[in-house]
């Protein structure tokens, strides 16, 4: 599974849900289906689940999704058990595993070492789970966890390789634009 | 599981024990509309926060490492509601990239209350070097802090910190010396 076609699949499932894109390529990814409730991180690497955990509290009208990294989720593994501990239901947590820190240069970390992430979100209390490893897979697991009532977390095998795409450069115009769809109601 | 966790976030700490400061704290977030307090427990905060419980308005949030909170306050802002953090000096050390790539990058803004230890009347020799290094990385980050040492003037430190905090779109460090908050009395 290529992270970029997985990445389509979501932004064409969330409907009117924000995406919170992880640091690296989680977020550049998500650049070719731009749209204003995309939120680009540039750095803050394992950040993304944390902002898609406050934001969940603040509007639980919406299912509100974040596409992690492998790595990036690794540096922030308590954060799964403060998704769980606050008692959202909201929270959809995608997390692309390609068994290391592709964008320094595929570095080994995580599944090739026998590291189950799936099995570390069931053991913070995530009620459903799924790994999976091609798109049709994907496409199935993520329109279950939008159309559900609980948290849900989702590992997708993807293939290495890194994205060409990036987002705009100004932290501010990103922050505002995702503010204000957010408010308005565009997606 | 979903939104009826019903534990007492702020453990053994009972609200008729909470000291005038952190009455005059609580006063002043909810006079702004500063809901979410987003923590890491001390025994200095613990105070604050069994206050804090008693009051619907509020809404505890504990996280598992400090970083966590910065990227939960972030999703907060940008979802419409306020919060603020509340941590122990040491907890402060564990923030500081996500302070500076993720709430000052993209100016999001929250009171960033710190409990100090290392100053007056501390026990233990590893709470020294991070305590008296606080000051120090909010000015390396350009976050700018006030230091509560006395109730004299409090509600109007703490107004007007909370003021500039939304108006310059930054966090704001309020430190809590044990000055004020009082130190352990272990030798």
């Amino acid at each position: 599974m290529q992270r970029e076609q997985a990445t389509g699949v979501a932004v064409e499932l969330a409907g009117q849900a924000p995406i919170i894109g992880g640091v690296g390529n989680s977020t550049f990814d998500l650049v070719p289906f731009d749209r204003p409730r995309n939120f680009y991180m540039w750095n803050s690497m394992g950040m993304a689940s944390s902002i898609g955990l406050g934001l969940a509290i603040a509007r639980p009208d919406l299912r509100v999704i974040v596409l992690d990294g492998d790595g990036s989720i690794l540096l922030n593994l308590s954060s799964l058990a403060t998704e769980i501990a606050s008692g959202v239901s909201n929270l959809v947590h995608v997390i692309w595993d390609n068994g290391g820190w592709e964008i320094t240069g595929g570095q080994p970390a995580g599944s090739p070492f026998g590291v189950d992430l799936a099995a570390i979100a069931r053991g913070c209390g995530f009620p459903h789970t799924a790994t999976v490893s091609d798109l049709d897979a994907f496409r199935a697991a993520f329109a279950e966890a939008m159309a559900a009532t609980e948290p849900w977390a989702i590992v997708g095998k993807i293939a290495p390789g890194d994205s060409p795409h990036r987002p705009p450069k100004s932290c501010l115009a990103l922050r505002d634009r995702f503010m204000a769809a957010l408010l308005r109601g565009a997606i | 599981m979903t939104g009826t966790i019903s534990l007492k976030r702020s453990g053994r700490h009972a609200a008729a024990d909470a000291p005038p400061w952190a009455r005059t704290v609580l006063d002043c977030f909810r006079a702004e509309q500063i809901r979410h307090l987003v923590f890491l427990p001390d025994t200095v905060m613990g105070r604050l926060l069994a206050l804090a419980e008693t009051d619907p308005f509020f809404r505890l949030t504990g996280v598992h490492r400090e970083e966590e909170a910065v990227g939960i306050l972030a999703g907060l802002f940008m979802g419409g509601q306020r919060g603020a953090m509340l941590v122990q000096s040491s907890g402060l050390g564990n923030t500081l990239n996500a302070l500076g790539s993720l709430a000052m990058a993209y100016r999001l803004p929250f009171p960033l209350l710190v409990s100090l230890r290392g100053e007056l009347g501390e026990f233990n020799p590893a709470q020294l070097h991070m305590g008296r290094a606080v000051p120090g990385c909010l000015d390396a980050l350009g976050i700018q802090h006030v230091t509560l040492r006395t109730t004299t003037d409090l509600e109007t430190i703490l107004s007007g910190a909370i003021k500039t905090c939304y108006t310059a779109e930054e966090p704001f460090g309020i430190l809590l010396s044990a000055q004020l908050t009082g130190w352990k009395p272990e030798k």
